[in-house]
């Protein structure tokens, strides 16, 4: 009981803090305004101002997130720790009857709710706007919703895995940044460009198989498979073997959770090593 | 009680602390004193559970603690470590709100221990608008929650103009009923505080006691300051040469004799047997010149 308390107190403090950085409800706002602006424009190249199918808008603000919410998750989660370490917050905190794991879940838990809060402070406005203007089916968004929260989450995990890796706070968001680019633009062109240089020779199992490699590219099939209203596969998606929605689902999860077990491992090690920062 | 039994620390090629055997009794003040990067912080460190010393062992009542044992050990801990930004946006008031509850301690003490501080008025401000002396006495608050018996101050001076110092040192001297183990650069200030000091150089404890006891251990030379009487007719530089087996040196009409504590008393009866002087002064090397002699 003792530890749950001081897990929850050290998430409320982290909590508090994220939600006090503007950067944070800038993305937010940003993420609120695109997805209006998706809905409302989406069309437009085809000469239809207006709120177009659900379809088509699910799927845009799929596509949205797909490119948003790691940016945010990263961005946020690059001075976890390594922050508190250069602040003298982590020593201070430590030399109390706190564990290294202790502070490390709450650190992470109140980040997952810092996130959670400004994702569904821009998504929910906007998924109220597109069930009474295209008549999105609610359920169909919350599904979304749950799987772009699952997306910030595996990537929040990778930043916390970044930051301890990092020496300061400006390498770490540097490092996060590189990692957002390569996951959501560089990879896929990487695997386009396999595809267009062996063309047919890459069986559909295997490049599937390539596609759970990058977590960004787990949530587009995630999507695909379980979202109805986008379920017209866009992209390298249409070249993958279908998939399992449990399967990928683990995918996800073992996304949010291997880096989040590697980096507490690797905190708890440089810690007794006195290598942090 | 606080036993280190051959316990040293390492990072890398470099040898912050070479092995070394301490004792700190319960109640005890004990002032941690060397130059920047003598092993001060990191003998601090490994005392509260911050860092694992690379070899040797710290017993905490004579036994190794094991996880549970130091998480009692810490609720009866207070630390300050030596550079925190605290919590800007937060009040006095909540910060150590915050910090009573992962101490598992009374969070209604806390009006009390704000007033013991100093505090009282500011409570409500936060602390993005402290000064670095109140923002000290913050962090001493934190050290304080719970009524620790134990205390681990790094630098706590540090930064603070002379003012501050006095107002910290008086509020030291109000939690004297505990263990305190306070490191500084600055030990002369805050040297009749504690009851033994430690004197740090590359890692190594090159001096542990008292006051007066580092003062016998070093023998240091007594500085005798002679003004010779109007009368005298030069022969006194000449005479002073043959009793004292240290240097004399004649400066502005004074002469200087530096004498051994060994040689001191046979060098003043000597000296009350010469003619031609008018007036003699003594002086004792302070314990900052002991202590940088010896650092």
């Amino acid at each position: 009981m003792r530890r749950a308390d001081v897990v929850w107190t050290i998430a409320k403090k982290e909590l508090s803090d994220r939600l006090r950085n503007h950067w944070v409800w800038t993305v937010s706002v940003l993420v609120l305004v695109s997805s209006l602006a998706i809905a409302f424009l989406g069309s437009a190249p085809v000469g239809v101002v207006g709120v177009t199918g659900s379809g088509a808008v699910m799927a845009s603000i799929m596509n949205l997130s797909v490119y948003l919410v790691p940016l945010l998750a990263l961005v946020m989660g690059a001075g976890a720790i390594i922050d508190e370490k250069k602040r003298g917050v982590l020593d201070l905190i430590l030399s109390y009857p706190v564990s290294s794991g202790e502070y490390f879940l709450g650190t992470f838990v109140g980040y997952v709710f810092a996130l959670s809060i400004a994702l569904i402070a821009s998504f929910v406005p906007t998924g109220v706007v597109l069930h009474w203007t295209s008549g999105i089916d609610i359920r169909e968004y919350s599904l979304l919703l749950a799987l772009v929260l699952g997306l910030g989450v595996a990537f929040l995990a990778l930043s916390f895995l970044i930051s301890i890796l990092s020496r300061d706070h400006g390498r770490s968001v540097a490092s996060s940044v590189l990692v957002w680019i390569v996951a959501v633009f560089v990879f896929d062109l990487v695997l386009v460009g396999v595809l267009v240089a062996y063309p047919g020779e890459i069986p559909t199992s295997a490049f599937g198989a390539l596609l759970l490699l990058n977590p960004a590219d787990v949530f587009r099939l995630l999507c695909f498979s379980w979202v109805g209203s986008a379920a017209s596969p866009l992209g390298l998606a249409t070249v993958a073997a279908p998939f399992n929605v449990a399967a990928l689902t683990a995918v996800l999860t073992a996304w949010a959770v291997l880096p989040l077990l590697v980096s507490h491992r690797l905190f708890h090690r440089r810690l007794s090593m006195d290598k942090l920062v | 009680m606080i036993r280190l039994e051959g316990v040293s620390k390492r990072f890398g090629a470099i040898e912050a602390l070479k092995p070394l055997d301490l004792q700190i009794e319960d109640g005890e003040w004990l002032g941690v004193f060397g130059r920047n990067g003598c092993g001060k912080t990191s003998l601090l460190r490994i005392l509260v559970g911050l860092s694992r010393p690379s070899s040797g062992e710290v017993l905490i009542d004579g036994k190794v603690p094991g996880d549970e044992d130091w998480r009692r050990f810490r609720r009866s801990l207070g630390f300050m470590p030596e550079r925190i930004s605290m919590f800007e946006n937060l009040t006095a008031e909540k910060t150590l709100r915050y910090f009573a509850r992962l101490k598992g301690t009374d969070p209604g003490k806390i009006p009390v221990l704000l007033e013991r501080v100093g505090l009282a008025a500011a409570a409500k401000r936060r602390l993005a608008g402290y000064s670095k002396g109140m923002l000290q006495r913050v962090n001493l608050a934190q050290a304080l929650l719970g009524d620790p018996r134990i205390l681990v101050l790094d630098e706590p001076i540090e930064g603070l103009d002379s003012h501050g110092v006095g107002e910290f040192l008086d509020l030291l001297r109000e939690v004297k009923d505990r263990t305190v183990v306070f490191s500084s650069h600055r030990l002369p200030l805050v040297s009749r505080l504690v009851d033994r000091i430690c004197v740090l150089s590359d890692g190594s404890v090159k001096a542990l006691g008292t006051e007066d006891e580092l003062h016998r251990h070093l023998d240091l030379p007594v500085r005798v300051i002679i003004h010779p009487s109007p009368d005298s007719n030069g022969s006194l530089v000449e005479q002073l040469n043959e009793l004292a087996a240290a240097s004399v040196v004649s400066r502005n009409g004074r002469i200087v004799v530096n004498v051994s504590q060994r040689e001191k008393m046979r060098f003043l009866v000597g000296l009350e047997r010469l003619r031609g002087v008018h007036d003699v002064r003594i002086e004792e090397p302070s314990l900052e010149e002991v202590l940088l002699e010896t650092s």
